[in-house]
């Protein structure tokens, strides 16, 4: 006998509508991807294949593989800076403490990502926060060039992400059974030891869940590299932005979006796949 | 009953003032912040001498003409301020009704530059132009020619706009005298110019956030940007190259389908009388297009600005609607693949 779910249509309705709207943009989109430009008009012209022909030009892969790789050392130091925050939150013996970690790695996500990149440029820029120390300091004569590098958007997109990562290890951290761990200790595990054999290998899934989750919220980052690259350091949604609302050019900007997309879930299909592989290898063990 | 008749009663006369002041509304689409302010000054004087409300609808340029296009038949605005060539993507694109300049009659003592096609009309020019901070360049140096932006003395400090690379393609073509629609042939001289641009910024704001920063000391920069960093005390120097600087201009057109055409005929009429314009040129610091409009002496003497056909002859770079809208997408294209990564 099947079981009766009264509301079931009623509640699935808002996402069926959400998601035929998404598929109808995409498919907009999709269809504008294949569409002539034409310059100086607003409407486009026939059918054409030469927007993908286009996407061989080196400028297009160079800022492919900027994006790539911005977004992979973004996933990396969240990572590394986010580890530590979230081990102390859940670790940590006092209330206070924990509040205060709390407060400290959350608050930015209620912030506007506009008002921390400006915070930013004001830390990066030649007269900045970190260059006026340095020179006060006299450890440097000229100002260091941080801001319009792909270093200072970084920096900017680890800070932007680093809550996020932290929400993600701090639930992985907290699964994790201290039994296993007193276990190691008992059987004369140094506390190091202890956290690089057992601790850290039972927080794997969270750690990749969270290179993913920052991967892909990063590869669509729009105005940390628009602001802080200053136009020199371009990722891929800055270039679809310049060709559609700039160039006018919205063929190809629908071309750079669905190369981006189709991008951006190749990439998460490779990392799922790594991800269960080390999973599988870890249950065995 | 008796009272309810008279709520009844009251809410009619209620809705009937409320449709008739609806109807009594111009609705003018422009940009916000401070252009918005300028098209106050106008707003307010018409509404003083007509009864007529205005409305201001506000947003970015290509985000307008967007929404003019979406809404094309039944527009949001009676009016639309914007840029000139994109004016002509209006026009061209048939979401403009044609001027009646018989009932313009102020639009005969524009500047010829000003009357631009049979749907736009300006009202003032600004000038896109080189500027720098004198406490961060050398104590001699002076941009008394686009060239000079090719100087080593500039090397890893220029800031240009990303939203538009036509003033310096423009000023390039100058130098060497060849037309805009040759840019072609300055493509090696643009190329040179690489390694000289530090940033390029989004907006007004980013662009002077840059100059106030240092970040990019020397800038082809909007001239009314410049002068408001003036304002604040910054040691800027705005400057006309020999060449001349490049004129940015400002149009007004009447939405196709718009059911005011009278009104917004007499609104365009009021914005380019002497005395408006003056208002408005001296707040805003650009060139009136009516040369009956008399400017502050500070401000008429301020680089940039024009007061006389002779100095627009002699100082300004004039590019035509038609090549600058059918140009610049080639132009931003070129740029954004070859020149900003």
């Amino acid at each position: 006998m099947t079981q009766r779910r009264p509301f079931f249509i009623t509640f699935l309705a808002p996402a069926v509508l959400t998601a035929v709207i998404l598929v109808a943009a995409m498919f907009e989109v999709l269809q504008y991807s294949v569409r002539a430009f034409i310059p100086g008009a607003l409407d486009v012209g026939g059918f054409t294949l030469d927007n993908f022909t286009r996407i061989n030009r080196p400028i297009y892969w160079w800022v492919m593989l900027d994006t790539f790789y911005i977004s992979f050392l973004t996933a990396i130091f969240s990572l590394l800076l986010s580890y530590p925050v979230a081990f102390a939150l859940v670790r940590a013996r006092r209330d206070w403490v924990r509040s205060l970690l709390v407060s400290l790695s959350i608050t930015p996500l209620f912030t506007g990502e506009i008002v921390r990149t400006f915070s930013w440029m004001l830390m990066l820029g030649s007269d900045g926060f970190i260059n006026s120390m340095l020179r006060k300091l006299s450890l440097i004569d000229m100002p260091l060039q941080i801001m319009y590098t792909r270093f200072g958007v970084v920096v900017a997109l680890v800070q932007f992400s680093m809550p996020v990562m932290i929400i993600l290890l701090a639930t992985a951290i907290s699964h994790v059974d201290r039994d296993c761990e007193k276990a190691a200790a008992n059987l004369g595990a140094s506390p190091g030891a202890v956290f690089w054999h057992v601790t850290l290998p039972l927080t794997l899934p969270g750690i990749l869940s969270g290179i993913v989750v920052v991967f892909a919220w990063t590869m669509s980052a729009f105005s940390t590299p628009q602001l802080i690259g200053g136009g020199k350091v371009l990722m891929i949604a800055n270039l679809a932005y310049l060709q559609g609302f700039s160039v006018l050019n919205l063929p190809f900007a629908a071309t750079l979006s669905l190369i981006a997309l189709v991008s951006a879930l190749g990439s998460l299909v490779l990392m799922k796949s790594a991800t269960s592989r080390i999973e599988k290898r870890l249950a065995i063990a | 009953m008796k009272k309810l008749c008279i709520a009844l009663g009251a809410l009619a006369v209620m809705a009937s003032a409320g449709a008739a002041s609806a109807q009594e509304k111009l609705v003018v689409s422009t940009w916000g912040g401070n252009w918005k302010a300028g098209v106050e000054i106008i707003g307010k004087e018409f509404t003083k001498r007509t009864g007529v409300e205005v409305e201001y609808i506000t947003g970015g340029t290509l985000d307008r003409l967007a929404k003019a296009k979406v809404a094309r038949g039944n527009p949001e605005s009676d009016l639309v301020n914007t840029t000139a060539h994109v004016g002509y993507l209006y026009y061209s694109d048939g979401l403009m009704e044609k001027l009646d300049y018989s009932k313009i009659p102020n639009a005969a003592d524009l500047y010829p530059l000003a009357r631009r096609s049979d749907y736009t009309v300006s009202d003032y020019v600004y000038v896109y132009t080189p500027a720098f901070r004198t406490d961060s360049m050398p104590k001699d140096f002076k941009i008394d020619s686009w060239e000079v932006l090719w100087s080593p003395e500039v090397a890893g400090k220029l800031g240009l706009p990303d939203f538009d690379p036509s003033h310096i393609i423009i000023a390039a073509t100058r130098l060497a005298g060849v037309s805009p629609a040759e840019w072609d042939k300055v493509k090696p001289k643009l190329l040179e110019l690489k390694k000289n641009i530090k940033a390029f910024y989004q907006s007004d704001a980013t662009s002077q956030n840059l100059m106030r920063t240092g970040e990019t000391p020397v800038q082809v920069l909007l001239n009314i940007n410049g002068y408001h960093l003036e304002k604040l005390g910054l040691p800027v120097k705005i400057e006309v190259p020999k060449e001349g600087a490049v004129v940015g201009t400002d149009v007004w057109g009447i939405n196709a389908g718009s059911k005011k055409k009278e009104l917004a005929q007499q609104f365009i009429n009021l914005a380019l009388e002497p005395e408006m314009l003056a208002q408005l040129c001296n707040f805003h610091k650009c060139s009136p297009m009516n040369p009956k409009a008399k400017l502050d002496p500070a401000i008429a003497s301020l680089p940039g600005i024009f007061t006389s056909a002779e100095q627009i002859q002699k100082e300004a770079i004039l590019v035509d609607d038609k090549t600058y809208a059918t140009l610049l997408p080639q132009w931003k294209a070129w740029f954004t693949e070859n020149m900003m990564h």
